[in-house]
């Protein structure tokens, strides 16, 4: 049933393996491939873009590429926060309609890359059709703690997941 | 023996040829030529088949003019077969007879390839053009001819390896004429240059049909070379008393004289297989089948290149990446230059040393930018054919004068400014330029006169197009605006105001519609050309002495001077060529006028204000119209006033691309690195124009209804 929530293409378990980096936004902790991240920076003054989604924070430069910045937070509907020391820009590859693209998702902070077994990773449970779950890979348990698997493709092109922050408060 | 093991058959003949096995390719050939039912296949797949045993009786490998014929009469022979076998098997594949006379399999096995093939072919048609424009002065000039001949043989050897065989036999045959020419045994006549002009722009749209095969487009209907090979092959069987005796239609039209070229390409070559006749397998050409061709071609591009200056091709991609990463190292080193700790040193070894490095870094950056940079020659020599065929069509007389063609440009503004350049030419000589009675009458030289000029002034290119015609008539020009309603009785303009008028949409002076201009579409399309190319335009004209048409272009698009305002706390950036003054209002400059919103009164005109900070939706250190700066810009012949906080600065930057998921924002043009590392936005002064009219209406369409 759960395969069917997914949607297609879906991926096997043994597929969705792999090393995912861990951050967190507030006490989700969420996971992204690691072959998708480019590289992650501290925060820094991002330029703000009139007339665009709340979510787009603005633009960065990222050794002479200007590259928009989308911060998580807004974007799954989770109250803002103030930047701090820890917050991250994690800037990720991801598949856009013309081919691929550099997008910065602004964190609250890195933990770790987890090397994840299909055992460990579980399909996404049925929200109730409140939320899309086109956008998630599925479930991780690690040392008894979920952590939310993201398919970053998905999130960074879609705006179909804004309410997911109210789910999981 | 059915179809299919004909053909079979056949592509074994071409495989054992290409292996250099003659005779077994001269016993498959004749195999296949006593077993195929279509008659015509019969006798030519015998004529290859004695062919091949002839070379090879000569003791000597099949030498390169043996080779391409070979390889055309196995094409057409391919040709032959799949009509034959459609005719007696309809159910099998149509169609397959016209994709194979154009397309090659190189086209999806080699892509990178045949892209190469595509560059490297234009590259040689436009030697070929300049060339035969001088010949067309100078028939017996011996470096042109043989430059065009090299080229011509480039094309074909290109052409032939990746299997484009349209292409390959016309410029296999172009190549026999000139050959002739240069060993003087034929003279180019007007006659003879026009033909080869014809085959070489038949060269040119195969080769754009390939590209868009290439790029998966529709590449339009397939061009049939038939009818110029015929008119070629005329003049080679014709004013070639020849060696042969041919009214032959194959392609058995080489004469002898070409061998002594080829032996001294490929002498080295081809020595140490003349020993063995029939089974060269110890020579390397057997172990790798493909490389033969690909040698040989080498050897002939390099030859054919000889006379090029030493270059190399790069991707465009490669050298944007160049050039993102020095213009961060020139803000990297400008920060540490002017680091508190740093600027203030009294240390000289270490002031000596940053100095060095500043200059080091704005040399590199120079030299970077200049990369992208290619001469306008390569623009203005389209001109000359452009001006030869129009001149004659028009019936008139005219020379072409280059001048400046070294002028570097970039290569974006040279491709974007091919057409307007074109189109005004085209204007001179069908406007400016009088017929040749008109121009005696007038006491000019017989022979009217395009000078095309290019130069740079400070930090932008200028080109001139003058003519020596009949100049424009103001004031048949003005009488047209009047009639079309562009101005009013009363106004008086300026002369170059006159001028500019021409410059509306579907105005022409022309008392008669020819098919070269004067259907009044064009210029308005020139100016909008060269205005997005961040360029001016202006005219000169003397009646009866000329036309001067002044073009002012940045050297690239890539950097565009801005002006850097700040809002609230973000910054932003005005394009310099759209802004024409700033100033802080004085008390009574701004009013409201009814309906209009907000207007400014500068230099006693209106114009209406736009708060920037209102179309961006940013929040503002003030409201204040009198503790703000006020900018007067223009775009499209609008003028407008912008209010901002402060004027931060000016400087150079490069534009970049906000990337996919945020290039359609209204207002912003795209983002650029200010001196500190941080993003700053250009805005797109158009759309923030247009956008606040939008507003405008729909506050009062909502007044209206309240109402």
């Amino acid at each position: 049933m759960s395969a069917a929530v997914l949607g297609a293409p879906v991926l096997t378990k043994e597929e969705r393996s792999g090393k995912y980096l861990a951050f967190h936004l507030g006490p989700e902790e969420f996971g992204i491939q690691v072959l998708k991240v480019r590289e992650i920076m501290g925060i820094q003054e991002i330029t703000a873009v009139p007339h665009t989604p709340q979510h787009t924070k603005g633009v960065i430069n990222l050794r002479g590429k200007v590259i928009p910045v989308v911060d998580l937070r807004l974007k799954f509907g989770m109250p803002e926060a103030i930047y701090t020391q820890r917050t991250c820009i994690i800037v990720t590859e991801v598949e856009g309609e013309s081919g691929p693209m550099m997008i910065g998702a602004v964190v609250d902070g890195v933990s770790e890359v987890l090397n994840l077994s299909p055992v460990d990773i579980e399909d996404t449970p049925d929200f109730g059709g409140e939320v899309a779950t086109t956008g998630l890979l599925g479930m991780a348990k690690v040392k008894g703690k979920v952590k939310i698997l993201l398919d970053i493709d998905h999130v960074m092109t879609h705006q179909d997941l804004k309410d997911l922050g109210k789910i999981l408060s | 023996m059915n179809h299919s093991e004909i053909e079979a058959l056949l592509e074994k003949a071409a495989t054992q040829f290409m292996l250099g096995e003659n005779a077994e390719t001269e016993a498959s050939l004749a195999l296949l030529g006593s077993a195929t039912v279509c008659a015509e296949a019969s006798a030519l797949a015998g004529e290859l088949s004695r062919t091949v045993r002839k070379s090879s009786t000569e003791d000597e490998w099949p030498d390169d003019a043996t080779r391409s014929r070979m390889e055309a009469g196995l094409d057409q022979l391919r040709k032959l077969l799949s009509e034959g076998g459609s005719q007696s098997l309809p159910a099998a594949s149509t169609g397959s007879p016209v994709a194979n006379s154009s397309s090659s399999s190189a086209l999806n096995q080699d892509p990178e390839l045949v892209g190469d093939f595509i560059l490297e072919a234009r590259e040689h048609l436009q030697t070929v053009e300049t060339g035969l424009l001088v010949l067309e002065k100078e028939p017996a000039n011996p470096d042109t001819l043989n430059a065009v001949f090299r080229s011509f043989h480039t094309i074909k050897g290109l052409a032939g390896f990746l299997e484009f065989a349209n292409i390959q036999a016309l410029a296999h045959e172009v190549e026999t004429i000139l050959d002739l020419a240069r060993t003087g045994q034929l003279v180019m006549t007007p006659n003879l240059i026009d033909l080869t002009l014809e085959s070489s722009d038949y060269v040119g749209k195969e080769i754009n049909r390939i590209e868009a095969q290439l790029h998966a487009k529709d590449p339009g209907p397939v061009l049939d070379p038939g009818l110029l090979l015929v008119r070629v092959r005329t003049v080679i069987g014709g004013d070639h008393s020849g060696d042969h005796s041919g009214n032959e239609a194959t392609p058995d039209l080489e004469p002898q004289e070409l061998k002594p070229v080829q032996a001294e390409v490929f002498g080295a070559k081809i020595a140490p297989s003349s020993s063995n006749t029939a089974q060269p397998a110890n020579t390397p050409k057997t172990t790798h089948p493909k490389a033969v061709p690909a040698e040989q071609m080498d050897a002939k591009t390099k030859r054919g290149m000889a006379t090029d200056t030493h270059a190399i091709r790069v991707d465009t991609a490669k050298l944007d990446y160049l050039l993102d990463m020095v213009g961060e190292m020139v803000i990297a080193e400008s920060m540490v230059r002017l680091d508190p700790e740093l600027s203030g040193t009294k240390n000289t070894r270490l002031q000596r040393n940053l100095n060095q490095l500043r200059r080091v870094t704005e040399e590199v950056q120079k030299v970077a930018m200049a990369t992208r940079l290619i001469p306008v020659g390569t623009l203005f020599q389209r001109v000359n054919r452009l001006v030869r065929d129009t001149s004659r069509k028009a019936g008139k007389m005219a020379e072409v004068e280059l001048i400046g063609e070294d002028t570097q440009l970039d290569k974006t503004i040279i491709e974007e400014l091919t057409d307007p350049i074109m189109h005004m030419v085209r204007n001179s000589i069908d406007h400016g330029i009088e017929t040749p009675a008109d121009r005696v009458q007038a006491g000019k030289p017989q022979s009217g006169r395009v000078q095309l000029k290019a130069y740079r002034q400070a930090d932008h290119i200028q080109i001139e197009i003058v003519d020596d015609g009949r100049g424009l008539h103001k004031e048949k020009i003005l009488a047209k605006a009047r009639e079309r309603g562009l101005i009013n009785e009363s106004v008086h303009l300026t002369d170059s105001e006159i001028f500019q008028l021409i410059f509306e949409p579907g105005f022409s002076t022309a008392e008669k519609v020819t098919d070269i201009s004067g259907r009044g579409v064009g210029m308005d399309v020139v100016k909008k050309q060269i205005q997005k190319l961040r360029g001016k335009i202006d005219i000169h004209s003397t009646p009866g002495l000329g036309t001067t048409f002044y073009l002012k272009l940045p050297l690239t698009l890539a950097i565009v001077e801005g002006l850097v305002v700040g809002v609230g706390r973000e910054r932003y950036i005005l394009p310099i060529f759209s802004v024409q003054e700033m100033f802080r209002p004085v008390e009574g400059q701004v009013s409201t006028v009814q309906s209009r919103g907000e207007m400014v009164m500068v230099r006693n005109q209106l114009l209406p204000l736009i708060r920037l900070h209102r179309s961006l939706g940013v929040k503002p250190k003030t409201e204040d119209t009198a503790q703000s700066l006020l900018i007067v810009a223009e775009t499209e012949g609008k003028r407008f006033v912008l209010m901002v906080d402060e004027f931060v600065g000016k400087q150079e930057v490069v534009i970049k691309s906000l990337g996919a998921s945020l290039k359609n924002t209204t207002g912003i043009a795209g983002g650029a690195i200010l001196g500190d590392g941080r993003v700053g936005l250009i805005l797109d002064l158009e759309a923030i124009y247009s956008e606040r009219n939008l507003k405008a209406e729909v506050i009062k369409e909502s007044l209206l209804e309240a109402c």
